[in-house]
């Protein structure tokens, strides 16, 4: 379930984890305070500390387990695992307006891949979509650097996997794009 | 007569919604912030307009040069000019009538000026080819004209206007509000609701003053060092540190995310201040004010720090520790939310509420800002933003934040209209107004979060791969609807009618 919740579509329902029942609390509340029930309420002042105590006690632990249950899924906490033992694939690019430059296009899947980028003239994004369109990573790159920006990914499913800069880079920035493909390990 | 009185009346249209009042005595705290909302709205209409070619390029398969030039100014005059701009003028009106002080004086005529004449050039910068978006992704006006795609001399004008932008903003208007607070003597007779310092509404926007004023100081530097560059004042050689990404990009976001962040400290306090007048029992007291503050403190200490998750992405060059700290930070921003999403509800629980447009678009506002909240926390992040940054949800998340403080001021001004004014505005059309706006931007919102999460770039001229033509639609369909809206608030703005007392109708509020 988690690697379902730490991707795109997992930030998405978090998101409205936290807001909606915020949002029918803050309607509910308004709505009954300004129309049905105006009158005071017959809490008194010190019946509202428990509440409170709850609310920011729930607020912390969400917090504090949502982020380290991300732990896992951070790319170099990931890459450490899947590198244990197994030698990775260097790939290295460089972003140029408006392409890319690779060292290699065809991956083999389940072996894990560093790609290292630079950027030679502006900013740019590395991006990298399953072929089922979601995003796996990104990658920012800034012209100068003293290394280059790195990301270790382990491809499970043989396919084509666009690349995309998704950092804005001038007027052709929607035709900067690539493919990567993925093969079945030998 | 003020200038900024002569001005708001000279101007078509939009004069005639802001006409200032002069029969109370309070001009000298009206002029000047008048100005600037009519100003802001100006340019809301502009953005809304130039918002309106980025689905028509898509929709009608138009040069993606016209996407990209109406992207960089619809973002810029919508956070600026628009929104920066509005903020000011109401906020200052606020502070003006609780600290007894006039707003005149060479200090706002040169914000309103700096923020106006720098919009103006920014705007003629990118007629004149510049496309570099709202945050200017430095290096690439160098760039663009060193490729040939844009001329070095719309980048030396497009530079000059931000950089008014930028004195406005970090400059001219913390100055404003630090000397109102601080220096000059209090005037009894402009006083319209006294207030302190330690109270939630003087606090938040004392901090944001002080946040735009530190955080944009670094900027200031590095942004004079390359104008002077440009225009050959100083040797290229001895401006190259501040030409380079790195540096620039760092002390961008170090101003960037903080204007953000003194913006939502400015909201708080207006939410803080204007809650407590519109209860039903008449106490206008907060749950708690030391709650409310340590709010706003929690607000102001995490997030000075937490812009570092804008650089995720960049590892190793941003060190991991940075991150985590750029993660937490802004996880801690949230713990800040959940108080004063507290606070509030456990006031209005307290003491009723009056349900007027003014409040409850202040509230729907809030609401907004919380969904933002949640949505900026998570793609802060270290996991998701690697799956998130760069997309939609980036987009919306900002589009989020500026349409909800948006929102919270212009509820915010329908209790400052009538001192503004001396008019009254219309119940059921600000009613409509609210009601119009909550489907236009929460349907927006989410629909660009959903976007982000289905990994539809931002800034990206070509939305028919992998079906986000869906999401760009319905963005559309609830832009449209927020459209509607703002003309609904401006037709109330020009319908108001004359009040016989309106420093009665404020006290009445």
């Amino acid at each position: 379930m988690l690697d379902y919740v730490y991707t795109g579509w997992g930030a998405f329902w978090v998101t409205m984890f936290m807001f909606v029942p915020f949002a029918l609390m803050a309607y509910w509340v308004i709505r009954r305070k300004s129309l049905v029930d105006t009158g005071p309420t017959q809490l008194q002042p010190g019946e509202f500390a428990p509440i409170e105590g709850v609310w920011l006690t729930f607020a912390f632990i969400f917090f504090v387990v949502a982020n380290l249950a991300s732990l896992k899924f951070i790319p170099w906490a990931a890459a450490s695992g899947a590198t244990d033992g197994e030698a990775e694939v260097q790939v290295d690019f460089t972003a140029k307006s408006w392409s890319y430059d690779i060292s290699n296009r065809q991956i083999e899947a389940g072996k894990p891949v560093r790609f290292s980028g630079r950027a030679s003239d502006t900013q740019h994004g590395f991006a990298v979509y399953h072929p089922d369109g979601r995003v796996l990573f990104t990658m920012l790159m800034m012209p100068g650097t003293a290394k280059p920006t790195s990301v270790v990914y382990t491809f499970k499913d043989p396919g084509k996997y666009a690349v995309r800069c998704l950092e804005y880079c001038g007027v052709a920035h929607h035709r900067m794009q690539d493919e990567l493909t993925v093969v079945k390990a030998n | 007569m003020s200038i900024a009185t002569t001005l708001v009346k000279s101007t078509p249209i939009f004069g005639k919604m802001f006409a200032v009042d002069k029969s109370t005595g309070l001009e000298e705290i009206n002029a000047w912030p008048a100005l600037m909302i009519m100003s802001s709205f100006v340019w809301l209409v502009v953005a809304g307009l130039l918002g309106l070619v980025m689905p028509a390029t898509q929709i009608f398969d138009l040069s993606s040069d016209h996407f990209y030039t109406t992207l960089t100014l619809h973002g810029a005059a919508l956070t600026f000019p628009f929104s920066f701009q509005l903020m000011m003028g109401v906020g200052l009106h606020r502070s003006g009538g609780c600290v007894g002080k006039a707003i005149t004086g060479w200090l706002p005529a040169l914000a309103w000026l700096s923020m106006n004449l720098g919009g103006a050039i920014l705007t003629v910068a990118v007629l004149m080819g510049l496309k570099v978006s709202v945050v200017v992704m430095f290096p690439l006006p160098l760039v663009g004209a060193q490729m040939g795609v844009w001329s070095m001399e719309s980048v030396i004008v497009g530079f000059t206007g931000i950089y008014l932008v930028l004195s406005c903003m970090i400059l001219w208007y913390p100055l404003l509000v630090l000397k109102m607070m601080f220096f000059g003597k209090k005037r009894p007779e402009l006083v319209l609701s006294e207030r302190s310092l330690n109270e939630p509404g003087m606090l938040g926007m004392l901090l944001a003053a002080a946040t735009l004023l530190l955080t944009g100081l670094p900027l200031v530097v590095v942004g004079t060092t390359l104008l002077l560059a440009l225009y050959k004042i100083l040797p290229m050689s001895l401006a190259a540190w501040a030409a380079d990404p790195v540096v620039f990009q760092y002390t961008f976001y170090l101003f960037a995310h903080n204007l953000m962040e003194a913006m939502a400290l400015m909201v708080a306090s207006a939410m803080y201040a204007t809650l407590p007048l519109y209860l039903a029992d008449g106490s206008r007291k907060l749950y708690s004010e030391k709650l409310a503050n340590l709010a706003l403190w929690i607000l102001l200490v995490t997030s000075v720090t937490s812009g570092l998750h804008h650089f995720i992405t960049f590892y190793p060059n941003q060190p991991a520790a940075l991150s985590y700290w750029g993660n937490i930070m802004s996880w801690g921003t949230g713990m800040g939310a959940a108080i004063s999403v507290f606070t509030v509800l456990a006031t209005i629980w307290q003491h009723g509420l009056k349900p007027e447009p003014g409040i409850i678009a202040v509230l729907v506002g809030w609401a907004l800002y919380i969904l933002d909240g949640a949505s900026a926390i998570v793609t802060s992040n270290i996991a998701w933003t690697y799956q998130l940054h760069g997309t939609m949800w980036q987009s919306g998340h900002f589009m989020t934040v500026i349409l909800a403080m948006s929102m919270m001021w212009m509820g915010v001004l329908y209790h400052h209209y009538p001192v503004l004014t001396g008019r009254r505005l219309d119940p059921a059309l600000g009613n409509r107004y609210v009601r119009m706006m909550t489907v236009g931007s929460f349907g927006a919102a989410i629909t660009m979060l959903a976007g982000g999460a289905a990994g539809m770039p931002r800034r990206f001229a070509d939305w028919h791969p992998e079906g986000w033509m869906l999401y760009g639609n319905l963005i559309l369909f609830f832009g449209l609807i927020l459209g509607a809206s703002f003309a609904v608030y401006f037709y109330n703005l020009m319908k108001s009618r004359e009040i016989s007392s309106p420093m009665g109708e404020l006290a009445t509020a």
